[in-house]
């Protein structure tokens, strides 16, 4: 009895160990790869039984579970910290984009552009008959209105980009959606048995973080090992091996481009759009959605009033108030604007043609050498506005770029902190739950040394009982 | 938080994102050294970036304050040569008009003093027509396409009348030299207002000599006439060092704004280089750590 029970104890161990080594190898293998959770065989003695002599002995080892090492806390502040770090990611981007496209540092910068247009002026003021001023001054306020209409079309087209990704979003949360729902149905599947699906497990969770990431949510896991999706809300995402609600998007305002922009709702069984206003407040979309239809709506409006205001003041004092002031063959102004439109995306220069320099009003008599009127319009330069909140043209730009400018630092800095918490909490994790190679090989040497021994054990149980046999003979 | 435990992925991703902050540090330097710029973007220092637009936009206001303050010093450097220039022929007119006053000169001399008086008429008018630039100086800084703004003295003088001579420009002209709208200097006199005088004088003179008249009769108004052309050479003189004062002013403010944007947007070129240097120690000892990370590995100790 006891050989025998000695051989099948080795083979058991045999067994365990191989297993053992199993684990070890497979979390060599996994060394690198991202969300992977680092395991450990649960080695367990087998039931003690009693023996002919009337004592306990052991029977052996097996391994009762392969255990991933996870702290299911940490995992869920990691996923808090992955939606407040995609969401300040994505703030920092489309922030600094805006910061770039407004950048007054730059050349051409719009300031450049400006200040081009008044020493122009100035220079008319100088010479208010010369014909090579009359066509600087209008090659420059081209050159204004060109920097404006680009200026204003780059940041229609920031939010062209952002709506973009707004819809692309939903469709990656969507994705993740159903790639949860499908891991829920096999980890339940999988795990009818008693065993944990680690692998399941491990690709469910990066999925939840992709998901966290777009919208921020609240996972609740059930017995069955299936995880309850929602939105921050309350509304029910993923329910078991089902979507609830898929993501959907509607057109809603009108962009900048004239095109329409996207909101995102949830979808009903049937599809119908379900407006929730509010519910993704966290994760990229909020920030895409924040930056769309705030940030970059407000510098197009700023840019607007500033386009308006250059026309508005130029046009008054071209036309003199409407009063009409002289252009170089005599003739009145009252009826010739410089600047057409109304705003940056349509300012244009109305004055067209071979002979548009003479048509520039610089003096206020038909008096030869007369330059009051373009003397006044190179006051414009330093004339503080209303419109522009009583500051001057510069004065407004230094301004705008100083605040587009300021929101993308703060932005920059909240991407820096929420970055350097989710490091944090992604060192702890991998901490305790990565794979340290090191620790690997010295168990490998563990457990193959085990499995030596136990091979061993075989063989002097085999011996023993040759020589038994040889009694026999 | 204690690490006691380190996975190899956390080692190789610590090495990583440490060597790229450094590498992107390194970047960042390297262009703040090559441009001599502090500042690419407004988001690297959003004050600093205002303060740099605003900046620029005075300097660019300022250079044409100093265009405006140096044309107007020119122009009225022409003004006061030619007002020189008209002294000078009224004081002759004063000695003719003297030595004319006796009457102990022949009817040929008579006559050739008119001749002569007839040429510094023709003088004054060219005078009163100078011209800066191909722009009228007395006229309103008129271009010269424009017809001339004194009429010419005809062969007949007798047929010649000052007081419609002056045709050119009643505006005058001022040029802007500060951002206020008030800060214009006025740069030209009109013609008739400072040649009127003078011509009206020296056509007496010539009626005197023509006439037989005494020619002693208009010493006064020859007298008068000067002095209006000296008056305004002194307001000329005065608005040309209000000019010259304007320039030097702009000049200190330049000097002011382009520190101002110096500040704002100039790196430090040595704490800059000091960093740069640091910063490629620092990125020299992560990866000579990093190299350490593959060789403390079990893996080359074991024999298995």
């Amino acid at each position: 009895m006891a050989i025998s029970s000695l051989l099948g104890i080795a083979q058991r161990a045999l067994l365990a160990n191989e297993t053992a080594l199993g684990v070890v190898g497979n979390n060599i293998a996994n060394v690198n790869t991202p969300g992977y959770t680092r395991e450990v065989p649960d080695l367990e003695s087998d039931p003690s039984i009693v023996s002919p002599q009337g004592v306990l002995i052991g029977t052996g080892v097996h391994v009762a579970a392969v255990r991933q090492v996870i702290d299911p806390l940490l995992e869920k502040r990691l996923l808090g910290a992955e939606t407040s770090r995609r969401e300040q990611g994505a703030l920092r981007d489309q922030l600094s984009a805006l910061a770039g496209a407004l950048n007054e540092l730059d050349q051409p910068s719009l300031g450049d552009s400006v200040n081009g247009f008044f020493d122009a002026a100035d220079a008319l003021a100088r010479n208010p008959s010369g014909t090579a001023e009359r066509e600087t001054l209008l090659g420059r306020a081209r050159a204004l209105a060109d920097e404006l209409q680009r200026r204003s079309g780059v940041v229609a087209t920031l939010q062209r980009g952002a709506d973009d990704a707004y819809v692309a979003a939903t469709t990656r949360a969507n994705d993740a959606l159903a790639q949860i729902a499908d891991l829920n149905r096999a980890i339940t599947a999988a795990e009818a048995g008693g065993q944990r699906a680690n692998d399941l497990r491990d690709r469910r969770r990066t999925a939840v973080a992709d998901l966290a990431g777009v919208v921020g949510v609240q996972t609740v896991e059930t017995a069955d090992g299936a995880l309850t999706v929602s939105a921050a809300n309350g509304a029910v995402l993923v329910d078991g091996g089902g979507v609830v609600h898929q993501l959907a998007v509607r057109k809603q305002v009108v962009g900048l481009d004239g095109q329409a922009l996207h909101e995102a709702g949830l979808a009903d069984a049937s599809g119908n759009f379900i407006a929730v206003p509010g519910t993704f407040a966290h994760g990229e979309l909020a920030a895409l959605a924040r930056v769309r239809d705030s940030d970059l709506v407000g510098a197009s409006g700023q840019l607007d009033g500033f386009a308006s205001a250059i026309i508005t003041e130029v046009n008054r004092v071209q036309t003199n108030g409407g009063a009409g002031a002289v252009d170089l063959d005599g003739g009145s102004t009252a009826a010739v604007p410089l600047f057409g439109g109304t705003d940056a995306k349509t300012i244009t220069v109305l004055l067209t043609g071979a002979d548009a320099g003479r048509r520039i009003g610089a003096a206020l008599s038909a008096e030869p050498g007369d330059n009051q009127n373009a003397l006044a319009l190179a006051d414009l330069r330093t004339t503080a506005l209303g419109a522009l909140g009583a500051t001057t043209f510069s004065g407004f730009l230094a301004g705008l770029t100083g605040q587009v400018g300021e929101s993308a630092a703060q932005a920059r800095d909240g991407a820096q902190a929420a970055e350097a918490l989710q490091q944090q909490l992604h060192n702890q994790r991998e901490s305790f739950s990565g794979v340290n190679l090191n620790e690997e090989l010295t168990n490998l040497l563990r457990y193959q040394r085990a499995f030596q021994a136990s091979a061993e054990a075989i063989n002097v149980g085999n011996q023993v009982l040759d020589e038994l046999m040889q009694l026999v003979r | 938080m204690t690490i006691s435990r380190v996975s190899d992925a956390q080692s190789f991703a610590l090495l990583v994102s440490r060597t790229g902050q450094l590498q992107a540090s390194l970047q960042t330097l390297e262009q703040q050294i090559a441009s001599g710029k502090r500042i690419f973007s407004p988001d690297d220092d959003p004050l600093a970036a205002a303060a740099s637009t605003r900046a620029q936009s005075a300097l660019a206001a300022l250079a044409q304050y100093g265009s405006g303050s140096r044309f107007g010093t020119d122009v009225l450097g022409a003004q006061d040569k030619a007002l020189d220039e008209g002294e000078q022929i009224l004081v002759r007119a004063e000695e003719i008009a003297t030595q004319q006053a006796s009457s102990l000169l022949s009817p040929g001399e008579r006559a050739a003093a008119r001749e002569e008086v007839h040429g510094l008429l023709e003088a004054l008018t060219a005078i009163g027509n100078t011209e800066l630039g191909g722009r009228r100086v007395f006229a309103g800084l008129a271009a010269d396409s424009t017809a001339a703004p004194f009429a010419a003295v005809p062969e007949d003088v007798s047929a010649y009348d000052p007081a419609t001579a002056y045709s050119g420009s009643t505006q005058e002209f001022f040029v802007k030299v500060g951002g206020s709208a008030d800060d214009r200097v006025r740069i030209t006199t009109r013609g008739d207002t400072v040649f009127g005088g003078a011509l009206a004088a020296l056509k007496d003179l010539w009626t005197a000599l023509d006439t037989n008249g005494g020619a002693g009769g208009t010493l006064a108004e020859l007298g008068t006439a000067r002095d209006a052309l000296a008056t305004e050479r002194a307001s000329v003189g005065a608005r040309q060092s209000e000019l010259i004062a304007r320039t030097s002013q702009v000049k200190s403010l330049t000097v002011e704004q382009q520190k101002a944007l110096s500040e704002a947007q100039d790196s430090d070129l040595v704490a800059v280089i000091a960093r740069l240097t640091e910063t490629q120690t620092a990125l020299q000892a992560a990866l000579t750590a990093g190299a350490e990370i593959a060789r403390t590995s079990l893996v080359d100790l074991l024999k298995l």
